[in-house]
């Protein structure tokens, strides 16, 4: 869906992630502290900034590329096979079966080896023995063969090449089951090695078996996936027990690694499940078709009826013609049934119930349908909203920065700002996106946390508008300059601060949507006082003071607070009482 | 059988002809108990009839099983449906189909049609109930225009039986 656009852009993103939720004050994993401090982040943010500096650039998880997954492969399965001094195709066995976790591995053949090897066919002694016969009966096609043209693994079940060559290539052909192929003989579970395979199979069948073992160690081992970008053959192997699920593959394709839907914090996996399943369902569909239309009684297509008379006439070749209240053919319609444009059967038929039923399902359907569409429109326009931030920031890095460094006689590393507030627009999208989905699946009996949730999201759209607005609008005036503009390290310092009070605001607001809103519980009536205030004055705060802080914003419920803050005036950044600039945007005080 | 998946059906490779003449003379000299061999010049289609084993639920009653094989047999597992009327049995659809393993996902060409027979027959004599499977109405809707088991996902949940 986005991959293409964000194909050409693999190096930004990249990058805008790397430092993303990283910024001094606020660690993007640090969530243990998150739900004392959310809003009021400020009093520890010089604190605790040390220890996130420290932190900031813990990767959770490793891009591995098909040579990396072959040479860890490859690791494993000589590692085992020193260790437990069996052969090496025997280790491949043991490990696949082990979903390729060495200490596994390692367990359970030191705790019982007989039953491992029970288990995964790697019999210690052959079950049958013939040492003095000439000649052999191929236990699949019947005949007799010389010695030498039978083979058998290790239980000795003979079979001839060309049976055993047959036997392999089939399982091949069936798919990835080829790795835990077993002798023949219906009683044996002797274990058929990749040595075997080699020996007996054609190139291009040992070649597809080698790619089912590349694929079975990233798919069959807990901690690999493949990334989830179509056309990506780039894997990721993810640490256990890290916080964040948030991967950013080297393709450029960001995505979370619990569920492998694109990534989409502030919203927990089931929820996107539940909404992505929505979108793609018919069921919206089928609802929509529900609630504005009726099949033609006929053919049974269904016809939407826009306006005008009830005389319907189905499209061709059914040109059924039909009444839209009573679904009757248009030829009863007549004064016997009280004139074309009263159809009395209708009336009479609701009279007596027989339309309740579907009627109300009608109704039902069409007030449901229309609450999700309130939020899918704005979860899909956030959607292409991003699609044309991408876009933009792609222009602005090939072409624009270069101009407007020649416009105002700047070095280009002088205009980084610029990419920077484009990256964290491109984020907002996303994250704006998703509260959507959030706010479809919020209870309806929680008003409390839907009006703060509301609240929230109003001035999340609110603060990144302005500075969209900001970079798209405000800027381009200085790439017409004839000479450099005097105006233009203002325009600096404003899109600057816009930048960073935005991110500020949104680590914020995923971190408070990710803790379900707990503080409108935890703060009993004081929150909710201040978030139904803020809720009711919504509308007027945007006009005004917009894109203020979370963090100021809570002051205004917790009194005391006020004498230790005060509010910056470019950007209305709540800075602690004893900074003498702002924190944000290094305005003076 | 529809004449159509009939006519579609490749003959026999050279490797399962030889293995089949094989099949067949091992039959004649020491058939399965309880199975009769239908003789025909047609050596891709068996027709065997079965007898339930005495002292089980299908004691006394004759059935016949279709056993089609595939071009790659034995390679291939071959098809084996109970023609009409298929006893009843929880895992034998109306319309023969049989729900056993080593027909579908576990068949190995190291297996025989003899040895076939055989599972049949123990699973039908390890039935305490004759009945249909639960989803026969459905299935068997499923599988008009003349379908193939060998095309069904089986799902072999019950080994009991």
């Amino acid at each position: 869906m986005d991959s293409d656009d964000d194909m050409h852009d693999a190096n930004d993103v990249e990058s805008m992630d790397e430092d993303f939720y990283s910024g001094e004050a606020d660690d993007y994993y640090n969530s243990d502290n998150a739900d004392v401090d959310d809003y009021e982040f400020v009093e520890d943010a010089d604190a605790d900034s040390d220890v996130f500096t420290a932190r900031r650039h813990q990767q959770n998880y490793i891009i591995l590329k098909e040579e990396d997954i072959r040479q860890r492969q490859e690791n494993d399965i000589t590692g085992v096979a020193g260790v437990l001094s069996i052969p090496r195709d025997a280790a491949i066995t043991l490990l696949r079966h082990y979903n390729w976790s060495v200490s596994k591995v390692h367990d359970a053949w030191f705790s019982d080896e007989d039953r491992v090897r029970k288990a995964v066919g790697l019999l210690a002694k052959p079950v049958v023995e013939h040492p003095n016969l000439r000649e052999f009966t191929c236990g699949i096609c019947f005949e007799s063969h010389q010695r030498d043209k039978i083979m058998s693994v290790a239980c000795g079940h003979p079979f001839c090449i060309t049976c055993w060559a047959g036997y392999i290539s089939t399982s091949i052909i069936d798919g990835p089951g080829c790795l835990t192929l077993r002798c023949p003989d219906p009683s044996c579970g002797a274990a058929v090695g990749q040595d075997m395979i080699n020996l007996l199979a054609r190139k291009e069948e040992k070649a597809k078996y080698s790619q089912y073992l590349l694929r079975s160690y990233i798919e069959d081992n807990r901690k690999t996936k493949w990334c989830p970008a179509p056309g990506c053959e780039y894997a990721v192997e993810f640490a256990a027990g890290s916080e964040g699920y948030d991967v950013s593959c080297l393709c450029s394709f960001n995505f979370c690694w619990n569920c492998t839907e694109e990534a989409h914090r502030p919203v927990d996996c089931g929820t996107v499940g539940r909404w992505i399943m929505k979108n793609s369902a018919e069921s919206e569909n089928m609802n929509w078709i529900l609630a504005n239309s009726k099949p033609c009684p006929k053919c049974k297509r269904p016809i939407e009826k826009n306006q005008g008379c009830m005389h319907m006439t189905c499209t061709p070749p059914c040109k059924f013609e039909f009444c839209w209240l009573c679904l009757g053919a248009w030829t009863d319609h007549g004064e016997r049934t009280g004139g074309f444009y009263a159809c009395n059967r209708y009336e009479a038929a609701k009279q007596e119930g027989a339309y309740d039923e579907a009627e109300r399902r009608r109704e039902m359907a069409k007030n449901s349908l229309e609450r999700y569409t309130h939020y899918y429109e704005r979860w899909a326009s956030n959607q292409s909203s991003r699609q044309k931030a991408l876009a933009d920031l792609h222009q602005m890095q090939t072409v624009h920065l270069d101009i407007l460094s020649d416009a105002q006689c700047q070095p280009e590393s002088q205009l980084k700002f610029i990419i920077e507030a484009w990256q964290q627009i491109v984020e907002c999208r996303r994250v704006l996106k998703w509260t959507y989905a959030y706010g479809y699946y919020l209870a309806e009996y929680e008003h409390a946390k839907k009006q703060f949730f509301e609240y929230l999201q109003g001035e999340a759209e609110s603060g990144l508008e302005r500075l969209h607005q900001c970079a798209e609008k405000e800027l381009h005036q200085f790439l017409d300059d004839e000479s450099p503009s005097s105006n233009f390290n203002d325009f600096r310092t404003k899109l600057a601060g816009l930048t960073s009070v935005t991110r500020n605001y949104f680590e914020n607001l995923v971190r408070a949507l990710e803790n379900g809103l707990s503080d409108v519980e935890s703060h009993g009536g004081c929150s909710r006082a201040a978030s139904s205030k803020n809720g009711g004055s919504s509308k007027a705060s945007r006009g005004g003071g917009r894109g203020k802080g979370i963090a100021s914003t809570r002051a205004g419920c917790s009194r005391t607070d006020d004498a230790s803050h005060w509010s910056c005036d470019q950007c209305t950044y709540a800075n602690a009482r004893s900074a003498t600039t702002c924190k944000m945007c290094q305005h003076r005080r | 059988m529809t004449s159509s998946s009939a006519t579609s059906r490749k003959a026999l490779s050279k490797i399962a002809s030889n293995r089949l003449q094989k099949e067949l003379v091992e039959w004649q000299v020491n058939p399965p108990v309880g199975f009769k061999h239908k003789v025909t010049d047609n050596l891709q289609r068996w027709v065997i009839e079965v007898n339930g084993a005495p002292g089980t639920l299908y004691a006394n009653e004759t059935y016949q099983l279709q056993v089609d094989f595939p071009e790659h047999y034995p390679m291939e597992a071959p098809q084996v449906i109970f023609l009409p009327p298929a006893p009843l049995h929880p895992h034998i659809y109306s319309n023969g189909h049989i729900c056993l393993d080593i027909l579908y996902d576990s068949w190995s060409p190291a297996m025989t049609v003899s040895s076939v027979c055989i599972s049949i027959l123990s699973m039908l004599s390890s039935s305490t109930v004759k009945q249909r499977p639960e989803d026969n109405d459905r299935y068997v809707k499923n599988c008009r225009n003349g379908r193939s088991p060998k095309e069904t996902r089986w799902w072999f949940h019950d080994d009991k039986v």
